[in-house]
């Protein structure tokens, strides 16, 4: 084969522009955000209130039929704290990221958990715990999308 | 159902060798396939279907099996890509032979995470574009979600978690194709970086480069092939709800579901009793524990006990990932493929300082979605 | 080995669907297709999906995010892509789920939502990063070059080409119009094509398939099953499917040998020696005008550089010897990962008698194709009214 060349790296980077459609669910509870309003829709069959709303109920493959307000107030089920970096990472780490169980929702809302202290992993991991109660924090700027709400924060009750 | 299907032979590469960074995934899956091949001592004009399973994202090719198609000595033959998760891509070859239309089916994996960006990189991409992603959930955030809600509910100790990457890791340095092979202490574990509390750095998976190959037949093409067939006797595959808010991220459902459903067609009634080993696809040391409840080895909260009893260690009664396990190696797509390769060589008795003694049953798991939202469970006996 | 049926079919309205997500454009062929099977979700024991390469739609692993919109809740759900052969994959995939006797009733499901991301610029990333994606420019500008190896090696003037091309597109345009579900709704004429502007020379506009959002479904069953649902199962007869080489330029795309393969692999099965007397109605992707004129050689259809004159006799038309794409075929309606599945869920409907204005009198048997990879994969059903 004659001489031994070094394999050689290429460096390629993809970067593909998107537009994706929430459509007419997705854009009403979006849109509900804008309002500090947090909309789940119920199944008919399960009677289960799901967040965010959802056309149709992925247990019972019916469409939901009713929209309900759930409160911006809920239990924090699980957190996790992120240390590293990826791209697209929308905070810098570290940050809080929990599961909350609305008040009057069925099913867990995954977001940032905020208003913690964060200088020290291990004793800001001590401040959480699940059962907590936790509170949306909104923004003053609202534009229909996830991040209307920036955190939700422990409160006490 | 026609007859029975058993797994002929085995190859992979040395998974995350540095020499391997220099290969092309091309390279990676013609060397296998050539591996196989010599080692079962048929032509490639002897195969008629070849499953591939890569994965677009990860390789940065559209079509990411035509880049190696090729090299998979698929050229005029029938050749589909499985993606995601290359236990898959075992289960579709398992049902085209079933089928009767094919008598051999070569399946071969590969991924190169090196060439690839981080796995918190394309996971993320995994999540829908308006409620998860935002909030940063990919598959370190959603194992840490998952590692607290565990310790939260089951009072996990520390030191059992660390003892999972431990016994994972050492297990490694007796598997030649293994990528990271460390004899580490639960305080090294402990005392590496904070990753996605409660996880650290030594208890999640990071990627490797790799590919592997798994020949299988029909029972009379693998008489003639082999003196030590490995025999297929159950499969199944699940999906859980895509929203994590939607889970109970304990429960596992979709492994329940796949396990039950390998285990009635393998007439398994006992897994802890009936099986002598597992490979398991834990992402990161907390699913370890969840996998075993799943797999039905004991009681819901009660996985640490296996890890405290030594059961799934090296000289246990049931010992889980004697490979090293994901942990210690993880080509992302390829790694299903790899637990089912491993368990092939436990029951055929050729796995070297890594080997079960008398393994006569064993599992290959496999799993992918954010905090193991999909499991594929195959039971192979000798 | 057990015999499996199409026992119903599911197709969403095409074209630019910023109305509805992803998951629930999905969700909308599903529901057409348990519909018209009279089916429950619960009688569908495994779902098998596929689209593009993921990045087009920017969700990795889109099997996850649409596993509640198809149903698969706690059931086998498993993705498989081949690109623009994709329809016809997972229709093996799902053939291959029932014939393997581990399950009796399947659902297979493809779709795409083109409008979400830039096509373009993913098939690019299909050709080799090393040798060939810098040049190959999407998807016109390779078969461009195909049509032009087309015109030299029959020793054709180019126009003599382009008219047949025209004509092709004049009939499927007027097919379209019959079709609910497709896309692009428009009649035009020769000279409308011929004058249509120049994409990658010689391809002009109107010999191009659009970018659709979309979704298609197809419910597989075994034998047993299949009579219980339904009073007209349509039965996979034959099946095929080949891939050629990797670099474009190693492959002769002209007499394309995994297409001609593929085909004489779904005619031996199904017992075809004469595809145009023994085949009713075909469905063949046909992204391009000049590339559809390749297929029908491959096929057999005719006899190789023959396809331009049968087309100019009308040998393919509605009333001709063997008509093609009455739905009006990719050339109208293109979301890639559905669009394979579409040809067979299309020629499954004329086989039922359930075309409506674009049915062919009395189909016994019918043909459905998908092409994709890097211009390098067939796949070929045969499915008929008769086992």
């Amino acid at each position: 084969m004659g001489e031994e060349i070094e394999p050689r790296i290429i460096e390629g980077a993809l970067s593909l522009p998107y537009r994706w459609a929430t459509g007419p669910v997705g854009a009403r509870f979006l849109e509900g955000l804008k309002n500090k309003k947090i909309l789940g829709t119920r199944c008919p069959k399960c009677r289960r209130v799901l967040v965010p709303a959802r056309k149709f109920c992925p247990r019972c493959f019916v469409d939901t039929d009713e929209w309900v307000e759930v409160g911006d107030k809920g239990i924090l089920r699980t957190f996790t704290i992120i240390n590293f970096s990826f791209v697209g990472q929308v905070r810098k780490p570290p940050y809080i990221v929990g599961i909350i169980e609305l008040d009057g929702a069925d099913v867990g809302f995954t977001h940032f958990i905020g208003g913690v202290d964060l200088t020290d992993i291990e004793k800001a991991a001590r401040e959480l715990r699940p059962g907590m109660r936790v509170q949306a924090v909104w923004r003053e700027e609202r534009k229909g999308d996830i991040l209307d709400i920036e955190y939700f924060k422990p409160v006490r009750e | 159902m026609s007859g029975r299907v058993a797994i002929v032979d085995v190859a992979q590469t040395k998974h995350g060798a540095p020499y391997i960074r220099n290969l092309t995934v091309s390279d990676l899956v013609y060397i296998v396939v050539k591996e196989l091949l010599e080692k079962t001592g048929i032509s490639i004009e002897d195969l008629e279907t070849i499953i591939t399973s890569s994965s677009d994202f990860w390789q940065g090719s559209g079509c990411s099996n035509v880049f190696y198609f090729d090299a998979a000595g698929a050229y005029l033959k029938d050749s589909p890509k499985v993606e995601e998760d290359s236990a898959l891509g075992f289960v579709y070859a398992f049902m085209r032979i079933l089928s009767g239309h094919f008598d051999k089916a070569l399946i071969v994996a590969v991924t190169k995470c090196s060439e690839a960006p981080s796995i918190s990189d394309i996971t993320s991409l995994n999540s829908d574009p308006f409620y998860q992603r935002p909030v940063g959930i990919e598959e370190v955030t959603a194992a840490g979600l998952q590692a607290q809600q565990y310790v939260s509910r089951y009072k996990l100790s520390d030191e059992i978690r660390a003892e999972i990457a431990v016994k994972n890791y050492r297990n490694a340095i007796n598997n030649p194709y293994a990528h990271r092979r460390m004899n580490l202490t639960i305080d090294e574990v402990l005392g590496s970086e904070i990753l996605a509390y409660p996880l650290r750095r030594l208890e999640v998976a990071d990627g490797s480069d790799g590919a592997v190959a798994v020949l299988i037949s029909s029972e009379e093409a693998a008489r003639k092939l082999t003196d030590t067939p490995v025999w297929i006797r159950g499969v199944g595959w699940s999906v859980d709800h895509y929203f994590l808010g939607d889970r109970d991220l304990l429960e596992v459902v979709s492994l329940r579901e796949a396990s039950e459903r390998a285990y009635k067609m393998s007439g398994i009634r006992y897994p802890r009793k009936q099986i002598d080993l597992a490979e398991v696809c834990e992402t990161s040391t907390v699913q370890e524990l969840l996998w075993y409840e799943g797999l039905g080895f004991c009681n819901r909260g009660e996985g640490w006990k296996l890890i405290a009893d030594g059961v799934t260690g090296m000289y246990g009664e049931l010992p889980v990932n004697p490979s090293g396990g994901v942990l210690a190696t993880n080509p992302y797509v390829a790694r299903g493929l790899i637990r089912v390769a491993e368990a092939t060589l436990q029951l055929k008795g050729e796995a070297g300082r890594r080997q079960v003694p008398d393994a006569e049953t064993a599992i290959a798991h496999s799993t992918h979605g954010a905090a193991g939202s999909h499991h594929t469970v195959i039971v192979l006996g000798r | 080995m057990r015999k499996v049926a199409i026992v119903g079919v599911g197709q969403t309205r095409c074209g630019r669907r910023d109305d509805v997500s992803f998951p629930e454009l999905v969700h909308e062929a599903v529901k057409e297709a348990l519909e018209d099977a009279r089916l429950d979700i619960k009688d569908i024991e495994a779902f098998i999906t596929g689209s593009m390469p993921a990045p087009m739609s920017g969700i990795n692993a889109p099997h996850l995010y649409w596993a509640d919109a198809v149903g698969a809740y706690r059931k086998p759900i498993i993705r498989v892509a081949t690109c623009g052969t994709t329809g016809g994959s997972i229709a093996h995939t799902g053939y291959y789920h029932v014939a393997s006797g581990l399950f009796d009733v399947v659902m297979v499901v493809g779709a795409e939502k083109m409008y979400e991301g830039d096509p373009q610029g993913v098939m690019t990333t299909i050709w080799d990063y090393r040798y060939e994606r810098p040049f190959l420019a999407g998807a016109p500008g390779v078969f461009a070059m195909q049509a032009m190896e087309y015109i030299h090696r029959y020793n054709f003037t180019l126009e003599e080409v382009a008219e047949a091309a025209a004509l092709l597109s004049v009939k499927h345009h007027l097919a379209a119009l019959d079709n609910p579900y497709a896309h692009i709704k428009q009649e035009i004429t020769v000279e409308d094509v011929l004058r249509s502007r120049i994409v990658a020379y010689p391809i002009r506009l109107l010999d191009i398939c659009p970018i659709s959002d979309g979704a298609c479904a197809v419910i597989l069953a075994s034998e047993d099953k299949a009579r219980k649902i339904t009073d007209t199962p349509v039965w996979i007869k034959g099946l095929g499917y080949c891939g050629d080489e990797q670099l474009l330029a190693d492959k002769d795309l002209v007499w394309w040998l995994s297409a001609v393969k593929a085909a004489q692999k779904a005619y031996k099965m199904a017992g075809i020696e004469n595809p145009v007397k023994q085949i009713d109605v075909a469905e063949v992707y046909n992204p391009f005008t000049y590339q559809e004129l390749t297929f029908y050689e491959c096929f057999g259809f005719c006899s190789r550089g023959e396809a331009v004159k049968l087309v100019k006799e009308g040998f393919f038309n509605k009333d001709g010897q063997l008509p093609t794409d009455p739905s009006g075929g990719v050339l109208c309606t293109n979301p890639i990962g559905a669009t394979g599945l579409q040809r067979i869920a299309e020629a499954a409907l004329q086989v039922m008698g359930r075309a409506g204005k674009r049915q062919i009198p009395a189909v016994e048997t019918a043909f459905a194709h998908a092409m994709g990879g890097s211009y390098s994969l067939n796949s070929v059903f045969i499915l008929s009214r008769s086992k």
